[in-house]
Order: C-alpha cells, then sequence, then structure tokens
C-alpha cells in the first residue's frame, strides 16, 4: 500500500506537468487550429530557461522563476511572430512541418548554448519528503500537483471571469465575428501564444527536478501531451488535465506493475483505441476535422 | 512522354553524377534515392488522397525488418525475403488501413504519428526476434548474376534504376481512372462519393500503395547498410518524409525526388556552419514553408510559366506539374 501511495503521488505529479503541456496545447489549437509540434520544445525551454537563471546566474529562487517564465512570455511572442503569422493562412500540414522545423532549431539552439551533459534544476523543496500512510512522499511532487491545481483554477477564471480570457474564447470560437464586434484579434491570438508559452515554461521549472534537464527531453514530453489531449478530447481543457494524469498515473504504475519496457505502449495503445472508437475524446469538440 | 521525359532526365543526371562524384556524396545520394522511393510512395497517401500520414517511417522499418530477420535468421536471399517484406507491409497497410482512415486530418496525423511510436516501442523491446536497440547487423547484400552490389556506385545505379521504375508506375496510377479518383476524394468526398467512387476503399488503396513503395525503401535501405536499428525508422524520419515532399512539391513525383535530395543534402551543406548547422536546418526549411508555399516544383512551374494570369496560382500550378 504504502509502495502504491508513493507511485501514485509520482503519477500525479508526473500526470500534472503533461497536463500543464497539454492544456499550452490545447489552447493554442482552440485559438488558431493550429497543432504544435514544437510543443515539446516549449517545455524543454522552460526548463532551461530556469536552468539559466538559476543554475548558471546564480539568481534567488524567485528572481530566477519569474525571470525564466518572463523569458519564455518573451518567447512565446516571438514565436507568434516568427512562426504563426506567416504561415497562418497555410494549409494544416504546412503547419506542422513549420513548427516541427522551429522545434529542430530550437532544440539545436538549446543544445548550441547549454551543451549535451544534463543539468539538474534543484527544487525549493529538494530533499524534504513527507509521510502519508507509511509512504514517503517528495515534497515536490506534492507542491507539483497543488501548483498544478492553483494554475487551472485561475485558468478557469480567466477564460470564465474576465473580458480577456471571454474575448480569447470568443476568438477562438469566430475568428471572423470577434473582428466584426471590435476586438484586437491579432494582439489576443499574440496572448494565447504567450500564455502557451508561460504555462509550458510553469511545466518545464517543475520538471526540471524530477528529470534531469536534457535538450532531448522535447520530443517525449510532446509526444505524452498529444496522447493526453487525444485521450481526453481535442480542444477541451478539461479533457487536457484527465489526459495528462491519466498518461502520467499510466507511465508511472504501468511501469511498476506490468512492464517497465511497454510503460508508453499504454498510453499509446489506450491513444489509438481512442482514436477509433471514440476520437472526440473524453470531454472533446464533436466535429472529427475541423480543419 | 512527359514521364518517360522525366524519368530519363533523372536517370542521365543520377549516371552522370555517379561518375564525377566523391564517395562520400555517393553514399548521400544513395540515402537520397532510399528516400525518393518512400517519399514518392506517400506522394499517394498524402499528395493524391490527401491523408496526413505522421507513420510513413514505420512502413519503411516494417519492410526493412522482415527482409532482415528473414535473411538473418533463416537465411534466405534478399531478392527472395523482399516479396513477403513488401506484400506483407502493403498487408498490414491495408488491415491497419480500414480502421484508421476513418479519422481525417490532424486526427488521423496523430493517429499515424502514435502508430510509429508503437511500432518504435515493439521493435525496441522485442529483443529476440529485433535485437533491441541494438539492432540487426550483418544483413546481406543484394547479387545481380553472380556480383553483389557492395560498393556505393553499383547500388547507386540500382538504386536509380528501382526509383525510375516506381516513378514510372507511380506517374501512370497518377494518370489512370484511380489516380483520379484519389484526388476526387482528396477535394471534395462528397463530391466524390456521388460520382460513384468508393470514398474509403480508395483511401485504403492509396495508403497500401504508400507503404508498398515504403516497404522497397525499407529493404533497400537495410540491404544497402546491412543494418538497421529502432532509430533508423522513427516518427523523426516519418516528419522528414512529409518535409520532403512539401519542399519538392506535393501532388507531384518530381517534386517527391526533388525534395528527397534537397533535404538529404541540405544539412550537408549546411555543416561549414560547424555545432549551428542543425539549428539553421531548421530556419531554412521554416523559409521555405513561408517564402516557397508550393515548393520547388511550384517556384519551376511559375517561372517557366511567368505571364500567367494571376488565377494561375498554386492549386493549378500543382496540377499541371504533377505530369513529370
Amino acid at each position: 500500500m504504502a509502495d502504491f501511495i508513493q507511485l501514485l503521488m509520482n503519477g500525479l505529479a508526473l500526470g500534472s506537468v503533461y497536463a500543464l503541456a497539454a492544456i499550452g496545447f490545447v489552447i493554442v489549437y482552440s485559438a488558431t487550429g493550429v497543432v504544435n509540434f514544437a510543443a515539446g520544445q516549449f517545455v524543454m525551454l522552460g526548463t532551461f530557461a530556469g536552468v539559466a537563471t538559476l543554475v548558471n546566474g546564480g539568481w534567488s529562487l524567485p528572481a530566477g522563476y519569474l525571470g525564466a517564465l518572463a523569458a519564455m512570455a518573451l518567447f512565446g511572442a516571438l514565436f507568434y511572430a516568427v512562426v504563426y503569422l506567416p504561415l497562418r493562412n497555410s494549409p494544416a500540414v504546412t503547419m506542422i512541418i513549420g513548427t516541427v522545423a522551429i522545434g529542430i532549431t530550437l532544440q539545436n539552439a538549446a543544445l548550441l548554448g547549454f551543451g549535451s551533459w544534463p543539468f539538474r534544476l534543484v527544487s525549493p523543496f529538494e530533499g524534504m519528503t513527507v509521510d502519508i500512510a507509511g509512504a514517503v512522499v517528495p515534497v515536490h511532487a506534492i507542491a507539483v500537483v497543488v501548483t498544478t491545481a492553483v494554475l487551472i483554477g485561475l485558468l478557469w477564471l480567466l477564460f470564465n471571469r474576465t473580458t480577456l480570457g471571454i474575448a480569447m474564447r470568443a476568438v477562438a470560437q469566430d475568428l471572423v465575428a470577434a473582428r466584426l464586434m471590435g476586438l484586437k484579434v491579432g494582439a489576443l491570438l499574440a496572448f494565447t501564444w504567450i500564455l502557451a508559452a508561460v504555462l509550458a515554461g510553469v511545466a518545464g521549472l517543475m520538471l526540471g527536478p524530477m528529470w534531469f534537464a536534457d535538450v532531448n527531453m522535447g520530443d517525449p514530453i510532446a509526444l505524452k501531451a498529444f496522447a493526453a489531449t487525444i485521450i481526453g478530447g481535442f480542444g477541451s481543457l478539461p479533457g487536457a488535465i484527465a489526459g495528462g494524469l491519466f498518461v502520467g498515473l499510466t507511465e508511472v504504475l504501468g511501469a511498476a506493475y506490468v512492464s517497465s519496457a511497454y510503460k508508453d505502449l499504454i498510453a499509446f495503445g489506450a491513444m489509438i483505441l481512442f482514436l477509433l472508437l471514440r476520437p472526440q475524446g473524453v470531454f472533446g469538440e464533436r466535429i472529427q476535422d475541423r480543419g | 512522354m512527359r514521364s518517360l521525359l522525366g524519368v530519363a532526365a533523372l536517370l542521365i543526371v543520377g549516371l552522370a553524377l555517379s561518375l564525377i562524384v566523391s564517395e562520400y556524396t555517393l553514399r548521400l545520394l544513395n540515402l537520397a534515392v532510399v528516400a525518393a522511393v518512400a517519399v514518392v510512395g506517400l506522394n499517394f497517401a498524402f499528395g493524391y488522397a490527401g491523408l496526413i500520414s505522421l507513420g510513413h517511417a514505420a512502413f519503411v522499418g516494417l519492410g526493412a525488418y522482415v527482409l532482415a530477420i528473414l535473411t538473418t535468421k533463416l537465411g534466405w536471399s534478399p531478392w527472395l525475403a523482399a516479396v513477403p517484406a513488401v506484400i506483407g507491409t502493403g498487408l498490414a497497410a491495408a488491415v491497419l488501413g480500414y480502421p484508421l482512415l476513418r479519422l481525417k486530418g490532424h486526427y488521423l496525423a496523430l493517429a499515424t504519428l502514435g502508430l510509429n511510436v508503437s511500432f518504435g516501442i515493439v521493435a525496441t523491446n522485442w529483443i529476440d526476434l529485433t535485437g533491441g536497440t541494438n539492432g540487426i547487423a550483418n544483413i546481406p547484400g543484394l547479387t545481380i548474376a553472380g556480383h553483389e552490389l557492395s560498393g556505393e556506385r553499383p547500388f547507386l545505379w540500382f538504386g536509380l534504376a528501382v526509383l525510375a521504375a516506381l516513378a514510372l508506375i507511380a506517374a501512370v496510377i497518377h494518370r489512370s481512372r484511380y489516380g483520379r479518383a484519389m484526388m476526387a476524394v482528396r477535394d471534395d468526398e462528397t463530391a466524390a462519393a456521388m460520382t460513384g467512387i468508393n470514398v474509403t476503399r480508395m483511401r485504403v488503396a492509396a495508403f497500401t500503395l504508400s507503404a508498398l513503395y515504403a516497404a522497397v525503401a525499407g529493404c533497400l535501405f537495410a540491404t544497402h547498410i546491412h543494418f538497421i536499428s529502432p532509430d533508423d525508422f522513427s516518427y523523426a524520419h516519418s516528419i522528414t518524409h512529409l518535409a520532403m515532399l512539401i519542399v519538392g512539391g506535393e501532388a507531384t513525383i518530381a517534386g517527391a525526388i526533388l525534395g528527397a535530395v534537397l533535404l538529404t543534402f541540405l544539412p550537408e551543406w549546411l555543416r561549414v556552419l560547424g555545432d549551428a548547422y542543425l539549428a539553421f536546418f531548421g530556419l531554412m526549411t521554416l523559409a521555405i514553408l513561408i517564402f516557397l508555399p508550393t515548393g520547388i516544383v511550384g517556384l519551376a512551374t511559375r517561372w517557366v510559366r511567368r505571364p500567367a494570369p494571376p488565377q494561375a496560382d498554386a492549386a493549378i500550378g500543382a496540377e499541371e506539374a504533377s505530369r513529370p
């Protein structure tokens, strides 16, 4: 039982990170229709922004986290201007290849900047554990779950209780109508990318102490975020959360109880099954092809 | 006639290059030819039928693994092993295609991506059969009339012949009623169904054809490199195949070949930039997508027909150029 609780907490923590990555992916997809294949590299950049400020820069924890997230916000704006704007009217597949191409650039730019040697990003709760029913659970894992829950609450407030968030939803629903209503569509779309980049940044900062900070960490995260999105439902925020937690839990529990070699096959098998039997996922949009 | 001219041009340029370039460039040319076979195949699925497949490398891998296992474990000749490799891969694509191809757009993209990742996981972990991450080594090369195709130059000649034959077949299919039916399904599914085209069957046929070509590419790859491992068929390669098709000019056979050659050589040309070459490779691919939305073939068509009226834009340009 103690083992199970420990695995459960680690699975939830990992799942929270996947959920945040998936949320960033979904926000961008609902607003712009772009399937962002660089989403994993966004998280990798978040981790390395933390490495730059905390490890290489030696900043204090709050300053380091804020600096890293500010850098991610800037990066989101840059991505909007350099990748999204020029390709916004291209076919979906061109956008896919475009985001993959820029993902290759990001990964190799990080390799140039930081080298291939992995970094250790320390947690504010380094080495601290609590005892839950006999299970030793790292405080970091609990902090990750709590931070994610708080962020999801804030996102809910943003999208349901603020003018900005409601305007963003209007753009996601119907871009032309939103423009006719006098909304500044360009600025709102830019903000969407910034928000996605900052969320990925938080995910990266939280993932850093759980894995090693490695420039190749982007692709596995992207694949898990895709699986989470499909399972939860394309374009659905609750779906991204549920899917992320499912993928994180199956990865950790599957490795412990089923097979460590085939742990990832559970998530991807579930993803393919969902695609075949229920392509809209648990919470997702009904339309199969949003074009 | 134009396809014959195009294939003749391909053979002449390829033969001429094979006589003058260095051993290293020959090796790259061979990789480009293998990639071109796969990408000409992908053109059936994506170019003609409009199916975004991010799992093409899995079919290349399936073909390569079947050939490698039959030759190294059962001692078959590579020629004989290539038959079940290609047919088996085609069957696998048809069986997978029926349920999968009900999906469209990026749903299909992510489903095929999941397929490719799953293939990689199985190939990595079914160690008894696939050797795991160590891969399969000592795959025998092809022999023609008692002469082994050892060395890069003879292999390039053989590869070019295979590519030329497959490109010709693709051109014939493209112009047949089946090719037109695939494109009709791509352009308007409902209208295609109204004219009596079986939409599902056309999609599965395009997907299966693309997998058959992929398996041939896999067999060429295995007999050329003599070694395969799961990394050779990761989903990153599927994305590269799609990028080759789009950079070359989608829906055209000439574009598929040009894109395969360009994206095989581009990283090598950028090696002068030292460690930064892959970062620039990504930026250049993005630049091509932004500034040449119809690919190299689209650019060439526009350039040849410069005073064309403005409505002769992307789609029509690509159509014209699709008769190489």
